[in-house]
């Protein structure tokens, strides 16, 4: 089962896109449950992303990739 | 967890920790939001050293080690934070506060809007009632690490502001810590030409202006921050 990781759609308003500022995870790394993968900022925000459930990692977006809310920036293959 | 102390039995009170130990403090506190530890949260602090702090990702850029030398070279070491932004120097002259709120996803108040005017708006009506006039949230273009709600004092800025958002443990609510960076003293000269020579330092070509920028000293040139600082916080506390 393939699972995306999105940013967040409810947590800015409007349309502001956002940056991926770090992966804190390898792409194809073994990520659990509520893991820190990524960090997104906008506006000066940064906001942490988790892993939505446990497997394996694709990242699907690089850092310093410009995204908006509702993007897909990686998978998680259970 | 223990959660940072930021009131005792006088009230709110300046803490004066180092830049590393400031910056702990808001993780700390921001922490206690996402244990579930406590839903509301306050700091302030400034620092007795001084250093250039920005985001972790500058480390990335081309040139970093050369410009982190160069700036320790003249005093200002170079330091991460967790909140998001371009370089800001942090010294005596800054007084910091942080503001961390435990949000229900999904309502009015989980929004990075919400949480900027949340930290902003007490701020300005506290400046107002010390009597400083033309106070607002804006940009203040030609500012370093400018955003759309810097706290502005005749379009200048005074207060730049960021924030951090981190899911609570075991829920769908998010802890959101806000802050604020306020210059109390020293010129805008002065901390506008740390900036800019690490701008230098790293070949990028943009430069800020002092002009866009302002001191509370030079607005309230009698006020003792410290002794007015419990307004601000109680306003805060909401």
């Amino acid at each position: 089962m393939t699972t995306d990781i999105r940013v967040p759609e409810d947590l800015w308003e409007g349309d502001t896109e956002g940056v991926i500022t770090a992966w804190l995870v390898d792409d194809g790394a073994e990520v659990a449950q509520g893991d820190l993968v990524a960090e997104v900022m906008v506006e000066k925000a940064q906001y942490e992303i988790e892993a939505p459930i446990s497997g394996r990692l694709g990242i699907a977006k690089p850092e310093d990739e410009v995204v908006a809310k509702g993007t897909v920036i990686a998978t998680v293959d259970a | 967890m223990t959660i940072p102390p930021t009131a005792d039995d006088t009230g709110w009170r300046l803490q004066r920790p180092t830049i590393d130990a400031g910056l702990a403090l808001e993780e700390a506190l921001l922490e206690s939001i996402c244990q579930g530890e406590s839903r509301f949260g306050l700091v302030a602090w400034s620092p007795t050293d001084r250093a250039l702090v920005m985001p972790r990702r500058h480390e990335r850029v081309a040139g970093f080690p050369e410009a982190r030398r160069a700036l320790s070279e003249r005093g200002w070491p170079i330091r991460f934070r967790a909140t998001g932004g371009t370089p800001v120097p942090q010294s005596p002259a800054v007084v910091n506060v942080a503001l961390a709120l435990r949000c229900q996803v999904g309502s009015s108040a989980a929004h990075l809007e919400w949480g900027y005017h949340r930290l902003g708006d007490p701020w300005c009506a506290w400046l107002a009632a010390l009597g400083v006039r033309d106070v607002d949230l804006g940009s203040a273009p030609g500012a370093y690490c400018d955003g759309r709600f810097n706290v502005r004092i005749g379009g200048r800025k005074l207060v730049g502001t960021a924030q951090r958002w981190r899911r609570v443990r075991g829920s769908r609510d998010m802890a959101m810590l806000a802050h604020g960076a306020m210059q109390v003293g020293d010129t805008p000269e002065a901390l506008v030409a740390v900036v800019n020579a690490y701008q230098a330092a790293i070949g990028d070509p943009q430069r800020f202006a002092a002009g866009s920028h302002v001191a509370l000293s030079q607005e309230l040139p009698d006020l003792d921050p410290e002794a007015a600082l419990p307004g601000l916080l109680e306003r805060l506390v909401g």
